[in-house]
């Protein structure tokens, strides 16, 4: 199916209930190594929920799903950023008081080893692994375009930029599987264009497996190796982004939501 | 819009060096005073000081409970009580003070460990009932347990003396000590924020699901973050003691524990120098509004608090520093501007 290309991420009927809510029903998907997924639907189709699930963050009640061949339900949430899984939020999170450069280095945390005390005392290797990791991140704002503001307050950016400060810092714990939601929302049209060529450029210069959500065809056309539709938490459509965009029941659920 | 784009290159430009050079002078000229501060006052004054900066590590305490991980807590005064009664009644068995410090600190961070297991799963009003729960126990204990504590009388310590060589005076020693020991575990908080566990702290109070997302185990960092706490409340209960040579139940009530939480509050957040603020609020307005009306002291004192926080709802030390900003960038601003 994926182009001959091994299976980085294996989903296989997983279901995820809220109380009386389905927010996932039976959903089964590969993404191969190296390529882009796009996860497309209608508001409430359930896009980041499942992001949740392969994040740990939600239990989901049935289902499996493997990451290079590990069972991710049996790995603890703050584990899954160890294994490789690093995600962006769909609303952007971060410390808006703390620098760009903090929020960054932020995501080198499960990167960083050292005790309290060590930390407390600012012992040798501890400055030294700090300034290793400060120095990744900034090689990171510099290739996203953030090298100007990383002294600024993540709060007082503008939209877009927060959007890639928070790439950056998914980026900074070295993941093998980036989860991007809706990368692109609330950015002008230029932007998504931007965002787009960014994504492609990330996949090739860090080897990624990535999952994008985006509600911007464009986007999803320009970018995905292929594309998962769900609606209502079930998995209506696959294939690439064309097929996807002409599958008829795709077309009605999103007429439907609009 | 060329203010908006302006903005943050005069920030990161030429004035952060000239910023930089202000901020070592301005941290040596306040060395330096403190330094002298109190050859030059009165034993009273000297107390006053020596017991702002006590109180300043209770609140820094605190902060890392409540600014940094945004948690709550109204345990603070029983952690202080254990540091406290730790190293005076070390010291009325003949211990060494560091022995005490050592045993006081240890039990507070022990105590506060346990405590946060159940109560780290808890969030706001349940976690504040929880920790309630500290000083309304530690308060009658401490009365109960006469053989250690000295029941309700409390525990009078000869403790840290001035050395003969010095030549200097009880209250001038105790001045030193406190601030030596005080500004050491300052730095230990600031270098711990700058860093990983920082960052991670700040993750747990934005967001869980991000902190949990980039590896960071929600409750243990909140374990963590009470534990801390719990030991700078027990290294200010022991700086206390230096300070007024004796320990009582009446120290660690409940009012003391609502007045770091009110003095955190006053001097702001995530501030050093907000927790030094609130220590001087907590320690200098009762003082003076006792003077102006004793009958009235308290009412005068809540009648202050409320004026502040309606005037600087983030806090002093906040305000402060917006207000610097301010005078600084408009500065950098007519110095480009006349070039
Ligand atoms: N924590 C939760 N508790 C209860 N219900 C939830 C929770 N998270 C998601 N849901 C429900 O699950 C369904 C799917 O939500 P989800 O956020 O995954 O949709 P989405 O596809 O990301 O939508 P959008 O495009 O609006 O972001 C919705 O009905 C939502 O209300
Ligand atoms: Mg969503």
């Amino acid at each position: 199916m994926n182009h001959g290309t091994q299976a980085l991420v294996e989903v296989r009927d997983l279901t995820l209930r809220f109380g009386g809510v389905t927010a996932l029903a039976d959903v089964a998907f590969d993404v191969g190594d190296r390529q882009i997924c796009g996860l497309v639907g209608p508001n409430g189709a359930g896009k980041s929920s499942l992001f949740n699930c392969v994040n740990g963050y939600y239990r989901p009640s049935g289902g499996s799903i493997r990451v290079g061949g590990v069972d991710v339900l049996s790995v603890p949430a703050h584990r899954m950023v160890r294994l490789g899984i690093a995600r962006t939020f769909q609303h952007p999170t971060l410390q808006p008081d703390r620098t760009v450069l903090d929020n960054v280095l932020l995501g080198g945390h499960s990167t960083l080893s050292g005790t309290v005390l060590s930390a407390m005392l600012a012992l040798p290797g501890e400055r030294r692994r700090e300034r290793a990791l400060v120095t990744r991140a900034r090689e990171l704002l510099d290739s996203l375009g953030l090298a100007g503001v990383e002294r600024t307050s993540a709060g007082d950016l503008p939209y877009g930029s927060q959007k890639r400060v928070e790439i950056a810092r998914a980026l900074l714990s070295g993941p093998r599987l980036l989860l991007l939601d809706e990368p692109a929302s609330g950015l002008t049209h230029s932007e998504v264009g931007e965002v787009g060529e960014l994504i492609s450029r990330i996949r090739a210069d860090h080897g990624l497996t990535v999952i994008v959500v985006e509600h911007h065809m464009g986007l999803i056309s320009a970018v995905t190796d292929h594309v998962v539709a769900l609606v209502s938490g079930r998995k209506v459509a696959e294939g690439t982004a064309q097929a996807v965009q002409s599958d008829p029941v795709v077309v009605s659920a999103y007429l439907g939501a609009a | 819009m060329s203010v908006v784009v302006d903005e943050p290159a005069v920030r990161d430009g030429g004035g952060t060096s000239r910023r930089r050079h202000g901020r070592t002078l301005t941290a040596v000229a306040l060395v330096l005073v403190f330094a002298v501060f109190p050859l030059f006052m009165s034993p009273f004054a000297n107390l006053q000081v020596t017991l702002i900066l006590v109180y300043a590590v209770a609140i820094l305490g605190l902060d890392i409970l409540v600014g940094w991980t945004g948690q709550v807590s109204l345990g603070q005064s029983a952690f202080f009580g254990i540091g406290a009664y730790g190293v005076a009644a070390g010291a009325v068995h003949g211990w060494p003070v560091w022995a005490g410090l050592l045993l006081g600190t240890a039990v507070a961070g022990v105590v506060g460990c346990l405590v946060a297991i159940p109560a780290a799963r808890l969030r706001g009003y349940a976690l504040g009932m929880i920790t309630l729960t500290l000083p309304v126990v530690a308060v009658p204990l401490a009365k109960r347990m006469e053989a250690v504590t000295g029941g309700a009388q409390g525990l009078n310590v000869t403790i840290v003396q001035a050395p003969a060589w010095t030549g200097l005076a009880a209250d001038q020693w105790r001045y030193y000590v406190v601030g030596v020991g005080a500004a050491i575990v300052f730095a230990l908080a600031a270098a711990l924020r700058r860093g990983r566990f920082g960052r991670a702290f700040d993750a747990v109070r934005v967001n869980e699901a991000l902190a949990t997302a980039q590896g960071v185990h929600v409750t243990r960092y909140k374990v963590l973050a009470f534990t801390l706490s719990a030991v700078y409340g027990g290294v200010a209960g022991v700086l206390y003691v230096v300070a007024v040579q004796f320990i009582s139940p009446e120290t660690l009530i409940l009012t003391l524990s609502i007045s770091m939480l009110a003095g955190l509050a006053i001097g702001g957040l995530r501030s050093l120098l907000g927790c030094v603020l609130g220590a001087a609020f907590y320690v200098v307005v009762p003082n003076l509004t006792g003077s102006v009306s004793a009958g009235q002291s308290y009412l005068l004192y809540g009648v202050c608090l409320l004026v502040v926080m309606l005037l600087m709802p983030r806090g002093v030390a906040p305000a402060l520093g917006h207000a610097v900003r301010r005078v600084a960038n408009r500065r950098e601003r007519a110095a480009a501007s006349g070039e």
